[in-house]
């Protein structure tokens, strides 16, 4: 079993935002639902666990009248992301 | 993706990651019409010119005060792009200072040129009341090379760093370019401004127009 992986992280849809993330700047929420293929609603639940542990910051503002949330990754996410990913490879070479 | 908490293997975890990584990575396509209109203004800009010089006629204007009102719909065009994307990457940030960089830069040697040319009319007076004759020197001989290798640098890093091959090309073939205008006349030096301009931005800007296209319509495809 995994029990050195970050279960925040080791979790498919948590796993594939924070993935995307990681490779920019920050994304509109739409852009992450349409990349992980996701309901809206189980995005925003996920989110906001990201959120909760510190990974992203979230900012919710209005766009032309219409409401818009931004996501970024913050440093503490960075963080956790590069040790799921080197834990991650330690189990690798082991197997 | 499932409304289920997955649990994944070390490899689909992985695997996870190196593909949203690529989706990130191709999430967003440039339009193109920044590209595609300063390739037009520039080149209609430097060919207008050397008819003048060819023809021996005069605009009541600088033609080249065109690049300048073209800074308006260039505004226009950022807001327009901003708003419409999704995502920011930390390309698009450096893209954005690099070409302001070079805006920056061409005002600048737009204004040293001038002072150039103006500190350069006396002696060019004083010469032919000495020598009888007009100076074989030509200040203007040695504009268009200096403009062509400010085109080439945000060209050639925008295309190497956006694995972006014709803006590549573009790029080196305005130095390409800049070699030969030191060796032409200020005629031939304008329509060397001409080609470089067509080549480094607007066939790359119609290329990248073409990418944005096909992409936009294939999200729209895959969201019905």
């Amino acid at each position: 079993m995994f029990k050195d992986l970050d279960p925040i992280l080791h979790s498919q849809l948590r796993l594939a935002v924070m993935s995307l993330l990681i490779s920019v700047k920050e994304a509109e929420f739409t852009f992450l639902r349409e990349k992980t293929n996701s309901t809206a609603g189980n995005l925003s639940v996920q989110i906001q666990k990201l959120k909760d542990a510190g990974y992203i910051d979230v900012i919710k503002q209005f766009k032309d009248n219409y409401p818009q949330t931004i996501c970024k990754v913050t440093r503490q996410g960075i963080k956790a992301f590069e040790d799921y990913v080197l834990n991650l490879q330690g189990y690798l070479g082991k197997g | 993706m499932s409304q289920q908490e997955k649990q994944l293997t070390e490899k689909e975890s992985l695997d996870l990651i190196a593909t949203m990584i690529n989706q990130a990575k191709n999430a967003y396509h440039d339009t193109g019409v920044s590209a595609i209109m300063w390739g037009t203004v520039v080149a209609v800009c430097a060919l207008v010119k050397f008819t003048e010089l060819r023809f021996h006629y005069r605009l009541p204007f600088d033609i080249y005060w065109l690049t300048v009102v073209a800074i308006i719909p260039q505004v226009f065009i950022n807001i327009r792009e901003n708003k419409e994307r999704k995502v920011k990457t930390y390309d698009d940030i450096y893209m954005n200072y690099i070409w302001l960089g070079f805006g920056i830069c061409i005002g600048l040697m737009i204004l040293v040129v001038n002072g150039m040319g103006y500190a350069w009319q006396p002696v060019a007076e004083e010469y032919y009341k000495l020598a009888g004759k007009r100076s074989s020197f030509q200040i203007y001989e040695f504009v268009s090379p200096l403009f062509l290798i400010l085109y080439g640098m945000p060209t050639f890093i925008t295309g190497a760093a956006c694995r972006f091959k014709p803006m590549l090309w573009g790029g080196l073939l305005c130095w390409v370019c800049c070699v030969i205008s030191v060796f032409t006349d200020a005629k031939v030096d304008l329509l060397l401004i001409a080609v470089s301009s067509v080549f480094a931005w607007l066939i790359p800007g119609i290329i990248m127009e073409q990418e944005y296209r096909k992409a936009k319509k294939g999200l729209a495809q895959a969201n019905v």
